[in-house]
């Protein structure tokens, strides 16, 4: 009993302060042109990668919507885990008066939904996957860009790079083998090293590739291991899906070639990083926060590709990059922009020896299959047409999967 | 070599009883003294000590919201402070709450899973309270069963078994339940395997309640509570007096890991609505504080899970409103229980210098 006194007496004594301190409840702005919005991410901006990334969009969009005379509070929550904890952090930013609340990760959504139906007036993003846009609810949205045409681009520089060592007779051209690091045996990954893979397989026709999954969207240890040991089995090229920048790292410690993700990495790996691709958020949230100020409807699930801006090659290492690769890579950008290449041309590549002619896009029924919606059509399978979220998943000729256990 | 050269500078020793003013006044200074170290992480960083005190409390106990949120972060932590509180009276180290936790928790989650549709609401949950604290209870059996039969170390052996239940879990969540291929995410409950609430926070508070009741009843009114404590105090003496050592370390093992495979039941059936490898979140380490600081008393466990929840969720908000990194929040909770169980020490222990002692001899 006298414990509990003192700790009645403790909690008096904590709370003398919570009045004394003055500090004062938050709400909602109250200016029209002022929007506070929360922005969660399952990193923080150390990882170089995947949050920086959210981070640069978030600053980015701030001064173009400034200069629309809009005024945007941030409030920005770190290493949110994709569990329960994210559920808590939509509610906390719910009531602390953020009118807008952005999820930055795939695996937040479903906990995110679990908090929407409390907060009718707020608008909730779930950035990368795909559930809120079809859930019926106004108030949810889902928002992903065409990351696979970057990643098709990577893929050409690479590609070149490795034409151009077997034409100096460096390897032979069976030997043109990309290393992959992936985070899981996923829609979004599946469907980014297949584009990466396409791209360098356009400009180098004998080239091949090993996946190897880390069971982490982050895990700077484990993505290095796996570049590592990608290596030491005769990868030439890394690439990855993955956010952090150790890969890099680890390529120009083998002394073999690299593309990245999510951040320009040949300052971390000047010998070895030839170019990264990112999704450049700034235009999106330009777009979502300029449309809830304008009284407007904030797209349910919005996806722009290279010819909007949504996705950005970061600038070419020209010191290691084969000769003529701005060149080519300005003509890629033009096809995709016209439409003239197709980065899943079903002509480009085979699924068990034949031709891809048939895959569903979307799973209407919730039982994780795609059932409906054929993506193959003219020639091409057509990603994120149906859905702004990747559903490319066939496994292609060419491709090695090294451990899908992930 | 003479007694009074090996007397070292200061030495320890057990106090008597002290008086209660006293021993109050010392847990209040170890608060203040907290509360005083806590500024230096925050000054370090830039935040004002007095305000960022102030959102603390505010997050936590400001809005009917926060003080839910502050109960369902409160729940497990009392739970399980309670399930291990007799092994720790019994001096049986029990540090695997964490995995008997993630066991109770996967046995929740079968039955979430494939059971929902053909069990009604309030069966079902049934079938889920029972089967978690079956699977928390024969979790713990095991190193109890060893420890009973071999004398095996059960803190080695309990923490191991943490480490299983979890990858058991990660296995799962990749594997055969998962829901969209490669997402690693266990599909959510439907909502006839959700816990209804009560007054706002899942009525697992009601069942934590009134486990209070029955584990001080347990403790301290019982024959098998005053088993635990002989064992307690003397294997010998209990021996001596005719108790089977062996059955009661694994009855009492049985018994605390099925109150924390019904925290596992609790936890997924009512906060977290899905099963992950993180399902423990730590509970079954920061219980052990819990039952420590209220010196295995149930109702004082109460009090110090809530401390622990406010300063939890408080410090949440502190990073939302004031950018305060979260890991400056763990410090400040690390200080306070540092400095509450140092207090503990003061009151049980009396420091005793070399000079004073000679003093008081010749005296």
């Amino acid at each position: 009993m006298r414990k509990i006194t003192f700790v009645l007496v403790a909690l008096m004594l904590l709370s003398g302060f919570a009045f004394a301190s003055g500090s004062t409840e938050e709400a909602a702005p109250a200016d029209p042109n002022t929007v506070k919005v929360g922005l969660l991410c399952i990193g923080d901006e150390n990882d170089q990668g995947y949050t920086y990334n959210f981070i640069r969009g978030r600053d980015e969009a701030t001064e173009m919507l400034k200069a629309d005379g809009i005024n945007v509070e941030w409030v920005t929550k770190f290493n949110i885990g994709e569990d329960a904890t994210c559920t808590d952090a939509n509610i906390e930013a719910a009531e602390e008066g953020c009118q807008i609340i952005i999820n930055n990760s795939y695996g937040f959504e479903p906990f995110m939904l679990e908090v929407v139906d409390e907060y009718p007036d707020i608008e909730f993003i779930s950035c990368t996957n795909c559930a809120s846009a079809f859930d019926g609810r106004d108030n949810t949205h889902n928002a992903f860009a065409n990351i696979y045409e970057g990643r098709y681009i990577a893929g050409v520089v690479a590609g070149l790079k490795l034409q151009q060592m077997i034409d100096e007779g460096t390897i032979a051209p069976e030997e043109a083998v990309i290393g992959y690091v992936g985070a899981y045996s996923f829609a979004e990954v599946i469907s980014g090293f297949t584009s990466y893979f396409l791209g360098a397989k356009s400009v180098c026709p004998s080239v091949t590739m090993k996946v190897s999954f880390v069971g982490s969207w982050s895990d700077a240890t484990a993505e290095s291991d796996a570049a590592l040991a990608l290596a030491d089995q005769g990868c030439v090229m890394i690439s990855q899906h993955s956010d952090n920048t150790t890969p890099a790292t680890a390529a120009q410690s083998r002394g073999v070639f690299h593309t990245g993700y999510n951040n320009d990495m040949t300052t971390i790996a000047p010998e070895a990083s030839l170019i990264s691709t990112r999704i450049d958020w700034a235009p999106y949230f330009y777009e979502a926060i300029k449309a809830y100020v304008n009284g407007e409807e904030i797209p349910q699930d919005w996806c722009k590709g290279m010819a909007d801006g949504a996705v950005v090659m970061t600038p070419l290492n020209e010191a290691i990059a084969a000769p003529g690769t701005a060149e080519k890579v300005a003509e890629v950008e033009a096809g995709l922009a016209d439409g003239s290449i197709q980065v899943f041309d079903t002509s480009t590549f085979t699924v068990g020896g034949e031709e891809l002619t048939h895959a569903f896009a979307l799973d209407t029924d919730g039982d994780f299959t795609a059932d409906s919606e054929e993506a193959v059509y003219d020639g091409a399978f057509h990603e994120s047409v149906f859905q702004s979220a990747p559903y490319f998943t066939a496994q292609i000729d060419g491709i090695e999967w090294l451990n899908a256990a992930y | 070599m003479s007694a009074e050269t090996r007397t070292p500078l200061i030495r320890l020793v057990k106090r008597t009883e002290m008086a209660k003013g006293k021993v109050f006044g010392i847990r209040v200074a170890s608060i203040v003294i907290a509360l005083i170290l806590g500024c230096i992480p925050m000054l370090l960083t830039g935040t004002d000590p007095i305000s960022a005190y102030g959102v603390i409390i505010q997050g936590s106990l400001s809005r009917p919201i926060y003080i839910k949120q502050t109960v369902k972060i409160a729940i497990p932590l009392l739970g399980c402070a309670l399930a291990i509180a007799p092994c720790f009276k019994m001096r049986f180290w029990n540090i695997g709450a964490e995995g008997q936790i993630t066991m109770g928790a996967v046995a929740a989650t079968y039955f979430a899973l494939f059971w929902a549709e053909s069990v009604p609401h309030v069966v079902l949950l049934a079938i889920m309270f029972i089967t978690a604290a079956a699977a928390g209870g024969l979790w713990a059996l095991i190193p109890a069963f060893f420890k009973a039969r071999w004398n095996t170390n059960e803190t080695l052996f309990t923490l191991m078994m943490n480490y299983i239940a979890i990858g058991i879990v990660a296995w799962l969540q990749g594997g055969p339940w998962e829901g969209r291929k490669g997402s690693q995410l266990i599909p959510m409950f439907q909502d006839s395997a959700r816990l209804p609430t009560v007054l706002g926070v899942h009525c697992g508070w009601i069942i934590v309640l009134a486990l209070v009741f029955i584990m001080y009843i347990y403790m301290n009114r019982t024959k098998q509570g005053y088993e635990i404590a002989v064992i307690g105090d003397s294997v010998n003496t209990a021996r001596y007096a005719g108790m089977n050592v062996g059955w009661i370390i694994m009855r009492t093992m049985f018994i605390s890991g099925a109150i924390s495979g019904i925290v596992g039941f609790m936890i997924v059936s009512g906060a977290n609505f899905t099963l992950y490898s993180g399902v423990a979140d730590g509970v079954g380490f920061t219980s052990i504080t819990v039952a420590w600081l209220s010196q295995l008393n149930s109702f004082a466990m109460i009090a110090v899970s809530m401390i622990l929840a406010v300063i939890e969720k408080g410090a949440n908000t502190l990073q939302t409103r004031l950018s305060v990194p979260a890991s400056i929040a763990d410090i400040i909770t690390g200080i306070l229980l540092f400095c509450m169980l140092s207090s503990e020490f003061f009151i049980n222990y009396s420091l005793v210098f070399r000079r004073r002692e000679k003093k008081e001899a010749e005296a």
